[in-house]
């Protein structure tokens, strides 16, 4: 390992911890490094914009490059990108959200979030991460992985996010094994008090789950009582054709 | 009970536009919205002819889970039917009876939510508050100074969710990002108290 580009990560995940603007003397301190190494790092990651220096406080942020490079690395996010059309497509064949998800062990990383198309203030979920037990998309993922990496996520911490959070491996393991019969994974409030999901997996052209794609809303409109049967079958309808652009073969794409 | 309620769904509505704009922040910015739409209704909906505080409790949790939606409906609906419940074997109006539904209120939205203090949400206020109303009445303070007490504690939980990053629902999808931002929930748990704190006030002058 390189210890100054260790450092420089470490500073820069520093500055993107919620505390808009540091200063040297309090970053040394956060990272345990003498001031005069936390300067060093912090002028030359600022040549290459990766940082800014606050003109009247003297204080440091992060730059604008880093937008570019989340930017990019969303770009070449191959599910991502191939998704933004059946997304859009999903959303409004059903009037909800639509989120597309990869596991980025043990959470869900969210790539792309379409919003419910009713003109209301919504909050860009993209960058998010979930929980993978306690959303759809998690589960759905999850219950095609292969026995190794299921093993792994169900033997690590479960937290309880609501009062209906899963919180038992032999529970989820269950639910799991429905999953992979059903082809579609729902989750109840089990995030989000009133919020429900409804997704289904999407394979890459050697059959393994590349992510996940779902419809997300209230509770009263996309599971009253069941599964809103609509969803279900537009969810499902969209994940076979979205792996299918990924590759997949007619084996891979299950769930009918 | 009644001019509780009353009071509070003033004070909701007028403060509609700040707790949206507290939302915008953090979350949908539909909660000042959705709240006030619901407390209205409360208000409409409450039977005239009703006087039993647990039956006034109850139809207006369910009330509130009807029409606020989101997850602001449930949680603020389950804190009344929680007091409700506890309302209904009480046998007056009196600190005690207040005691046991501000528990059960506070048992029903964890059971529910599954927060704990410092997750930055509606428990952020509703715990400290509840703690400090019993304090009172187990130090044998009366109803008065007892919502003195909690109101003043929920002003500090509210305020207290400004700094820290919101564990528990859609604020917690900002990570680090929700940190500065003071909780609607917590702010609207915390008029509760102060609607609560007028009204007894204004009964015993």
């Amino acid at each position: 390992m390189i210890r100054s580009v260790d450092r420089a990560a470490r500073l820069l995940k520093a500055l993107g911890s919620g505390t808009p603007r540091m200063g040297v003397t309090e970053l040394a301190e956060r990272l345990e490094l003498p001031k005069a190494t936390v300067y060093g790092l912090l002028r030359t990651l600022e040549q290459q914009e990766l940082v800014q220096q606050d003109a009247e406080t003297g204080k440091y942020r992060l730059g604008p490059a880093l937008l570019q490079l989340g930017n990019s690395f969303l770009d070449g996010h191959e599910l991502r990108a191939r998704s933004l059309l059946w997304a859009d497509s999903l959303a409004s064949q059903v009037g909800e959200a639509v989120r597309v998800g990869v596991l980025h062990r043990p959470n869900v990383l969210i790539v792309h979030h379409v919003f419910r198309p009713d003109d209301s203030v919504q909050i860009l979920e993209v960058g998010a991460t979930i929980p993978w037990h306690a959303c759809a998309l998690g589960k759905a993922v999850a219950a095609f992985e292969g026995s190794a990496c299921r093993a792994e996520l169900l033997g690590g911490e479960l937290v309880r996010l609501t009062g209906r959070t899963l919180i038992q491996a032999a529970a989820l393991e269950r639910e799991l094994e429905e999953v992979a019969q059903a082809g579609v994974a729902t989750e109840d409030q089990e995030a989000i008090v009133g919020e429900v999901e409804i997704a289904a997996p999407v394979f890459d052209h050697r059959g393994h789950p590349a992510g996940a794609i779902g419809v997300v809303g209230p509770v009263e409109r996309v599971m009253p009582g069941e599964p809103a049967p609509a969803i279900v079958a537009a969810v499902r309808q969209v994940a076979r054709g979205l792996s299918r652009d990924m590759g997949a073969g007619r084996v891979a794409v299950r769930g009918g | 009970m009644r001019a509780w309620i009353a009071r509070l769904a003033a004070s909701i509505a007028d403060q509609r536009d700040f707790l949206t704009q507290l939302d915008a922040a953090i979350g949908d910015a539909d909660h000042g919205v959705n709240m006030d739409r619901g407390f209205s209704a409360v208000v409409r909906e409450l039977p005239d002819d009703e006087e039993l505080p647990g039956a006034l409790l109850d139809r207006a949790g369910r009330v509130l889970i009807y029409q606020v939606g989101g997850a602001a409906g449930p949680l603020f609906g389950e804190m009344f039917r929680g007091a409700a419940e506890s309302f209904a074997r009480a046998h007056a109006l009196d600190a005690e009876a207040w005691l046991g539904g501000l528990r059960s209120a506070l048992d029903g939205v964890q059971r529910l939510g599954a927060a704990v203090e410092g997750d930055k949400t509606i428990v952020d206020a509703l715990a400290p508050a509840v703690g400090a109303f019993e304090r009172m009445v187990r130090s044998g303070k009366d109803l008065a100074a007892a919502t003195a007490q909690a109101r003043d504690a929920a002003e500090r939980g509210m305020k207290a969710t400004i700094p820290i990053q919101a564990r528990k629902g859609r604020a917690s999808y900002l990570g680090p990002r929700s940190v500065g931002h003071q909780d609607p929930g917590a702010t609207s748990t915390y008029l509760l108290f102060e609607a609560l704190d007028r009204t007894v006030r204004e009964a015993g002058a």
